[in-house]
């Protein structure tokens, strides 16, 4: 069995990206020519000073934005061109987001908070998703809770259940642990590490070394141009088979 | 089990978009709730609106219904004709025209389309009975056929006939308001009255018609016209009639055959006025009509300035709210919104805000009504449904209106920039 088939299948193709934008009558190159592959179950840190195009690649990694060259495919679908409101589909099935100030509706349960990609994803059995997603980061017990009631590190708890309600391809986090004490941190820090053991294809955008650190795979940003793209010492993970390559290379076996 | 199975299964097929709408409106009222004071000033205008809305047509159709019960009252068909001032070229009074029995009998005689006609003969008058006196009692003088013209009929003891009539009996007919104030009841039938100091027999009592616009119809007494005249003498070139037609359709025919005979036995030239006045019950629904299409045009104008202004302050409150809420916008983006559903989120904010503010202008024209019937001669009012439909709909329709541009302006925010927003 060679190398090769032994990688997990692409869910990040990101091929020859630029983007440029106008800031009154500058024209600011974000991103030169970026070209990266991301593999399923893959724990990826994006780094890089301020400037450095790296929040320009996360609102097109998260389909908020699309580029103005080259060509991005998610989970093998070119979604560089789509309009807005397919754009919109793409988010809602297929990108859970976590913000660094978490974002969670005021007056809002928990629960309601979670439930919310769902009913824009027009999913049935939402209330059954939610509960899930939240049993996954330990909130069962808060879920009636409101946002004011609930401590740092439990709205950011809240805000990853609400991207994993709809079992997203990726989850995309910025700044995750940006407004939280450094205890709460490494508990959402934590949580994410289980859910990359659990399967799930993680992108962090940070500036903070010691939150790269939890990520297999660190890729570094500089004026727009991927300056450092390298594998984290840590011999157990890359490239780490999913689950399901696992099955498929188990099924290769028997057949 | 079986009886909660279809309901449940409704609830679980709900289409989605009903859900959504629902999910919408709960947001909205959350919202709405988190900025009483805020929501309560911005739907001032709608309130003020749909409250003048009830109100003006409840007291509109209140006196509508009150009027048309009073002419249903009256006898559909009814027309009074009686002498006017005679005057002179700059309008000074003269004298009264007159008019009298042989008039009368000509009209019953030569207008085809007249079914009945009674003399009528008024007087003030005072009553005495035992030792109670009243006065400035209605006295009628008239003949047998009153009952049916005027739709005012006894229900105790007998109206007086043709042969009392005849024989200028000394009979009177009371009606109940009298008969309370000489505190007497029923037994007062075949018992003898003075009225003006002459000696009646009672033979019947008048139904109850109630008041209208403060004159009580029931403080009457009616005598025969024979005995009227025998009493007041001077009365005879004087007198009114009542004239029934034929049916409803007949009444403009029967006036103006009354005109017609009258002019020519009053010897008026063409060009000269009638010196004699004709009176048809819908006079009174056309001096009505004037008033309300005044009441209607007075509540159009508040209705749409309040309405506008009511609008204007659901936009303002509504592009405040984008603002403030832009990060939500931004957020509701980036887990998958639409710009369709961004839309739809403030639009129906907008619309449940201003018809909250329409609901409490129903409540409170309701109250209004309420408030106003507790004045003892205050005639009965009810909001119609209609006008209920048509404020919840003004406002609504508002909300919408108001409502379309912030709403497009929340649903364009670009996500990125919402979240920046700070």
């Amino acid at each position: 069995m060679s190398q090769q088939q032994n990688l997990a299948p692409p869910v990040i193709e990101l091929i020859d990206l630029h983007k440029t934008y106008r800031v009154g009558t500058e024209l600011v190159h974000a991103l030169r020519g970026t070209t990266i592959t991301i593999r399923e179950n893959e724990y990826v840190a994006i780094m890089g000073p301020s400037g450095s195009g790296k929040s320009t690649m996360l609102n097109i990694l998260g389909c908020l934005d699309v580029p103005s060259s080259g060509q991005y495919r998610l989970s093998g679908e070119d979604v560089s061109k789509l309009s807005q409101s397919r754009l919109a589909r793409i988010r809602s099935r297929k990108i859970g987001f976590v913000f660094q100030s978490f974002e969670l509706l005021p007056r809002t349960t928990a629960l309601k908070n979670v439930e919310l990609p769902l009913v824009y994803s027009r999913t049935e059995h939402r209330r059954w998703h939610a509960v899930t997603a939240l049993e996954r980061v330990n909130l069962l017990d808060r879920m009636h809770h409101r946002p004011n009631q609930l401590s740092g590190g439990q709205k950011q708890r809240v805000a990853i259940a609400r991207a994993l309600a709809q079992q997203p391809d990726i989850i995309l986090a910025d700044e995750p642990t940006g407004n939280l004490d450094s205890q709460s941190g490494s508990e959402i820090m934590d949580i994410l590490d289980r859910l990359h053991d659990e399967g799930q294809t993680i992108i962090i955008v940070t500036h903070e070394d010691s939150i790269a650190a939890h990520c297999h795979r660190v890729i570094k940003l500089m004026d727009g141009q991927v300056v450092l793209d390298k594998l984290n010492g840590r011999p157990t993970s890359l490239p780490r088979p999913t689950n399901r390559a696992a099955l498929h290379e188990r099924e290769v076996v028997v057949s | 089990m079986t009886v909660l199975r279809w309901p449940v299964a409704v609830l679980l097929f709900i289409p989605n978009q009903v859900a959504s709408l629902i999910s919408n409106v709960i947001t909205a009222l959350i919202q709405i709730w988190a900025n009483k004071i805020r929501s309560l000033l911005t739907v001032l205008g709608i309130i003020i609106a749909v409250t003048s809305i009830i109100t003006v047509v409840s007291f509109v159709q209140g006196f509508g219904n009150y009027f048309t019960n009073f002419l249903r009252g009256l006898g559909t068909n009814l027309v009074v004709a009686y002498p006017e001032a005679v005057r002179g070229p700059r309008g000074e009074f003269l004298k009264l025209a007159e008019m009298d029995m042989a008039d009368i009998r000509a009209v019953d005689s030569f207008a085809p389309a007249v079914r009945r006609v009674a003399p009528r003969m008024v007087q003030r008058s005072s009553v005495e009975y035992g030792r109670q006196q009243v006065g400035g009692i209605t006295l009628i003088a008239t003949n047998e056929l009153f009952q049916p013209v005027r739709n005012f009929y006894v229900d105790a003891g007998r109206f007086f006939g043709t042969v009392d009539v005849e024989d200028a009996a000394q009979v009177c007919v009371l009606g109940r308001e009298l008969l309370r104030r000489l505190e007497c009841d029923e037994r007062i039938v075949d018992d003898f009255v003075h009225i003006d100091g002459q000696r009646f027999k009672v033979v019947g009592l008048l139904e109850a018609k109630g008041s209208f616009m403060g004159d009580n119809l029931d403080e009457l007494a009616i005598i025969p016209w024979t005995t009227g005249l025998k009493m007041y003498p001077n009365a005879r070139n004087y007198m009114s009639f009542y004239l029934e037609a034929k049916d409803e359709s007949q009444v403009e025919e029967a006036e103006s055959q009354l005109v017609h005979i009258l002019r020519q036995r009053h010897d008026i030239k063409p060009g000269q006025r009638n010196d004699f006045g004709v009176f048809k019950q819908d006079q009174v629904l056309k001096e009505f009509k004037k008033v309300e299409i005044v009441a209607t045009s007075v509540l159009a104008g508040i209705v749409s300035i309040s309405l506008l202004v009511g609008g204007i302050g659901i936009m303002n409150v509504m592009l405040v709210s984008v603002t403030e809420r832009t990060r939500e916008i931004g957020l509701r983006k980036s887990v998958g919104a639409r710009r369709r559903d961004i839309l739809l989120q403030f639009l129906t904010e907008a619309v449940v805000l201003s018809t909250v503010g329409g609901l409490i202008g129903i409540g409170l024209g309701y109250a209004t009504g309420y408030v106003a019937t507790l004045h003892p001669q205050m005639v009965e009012v009810s909001v119609p449904i209609w006008a209920v439909l048509l404020a919840l709909g003004f406002s609504a329709g508002v909300g919408v209106f108001f409502g379309i541009v912030p709403a497009f302006k929340a649903a364009i925010v670009h996500p990125i920039d919402a979240l920046r927003h700070e």
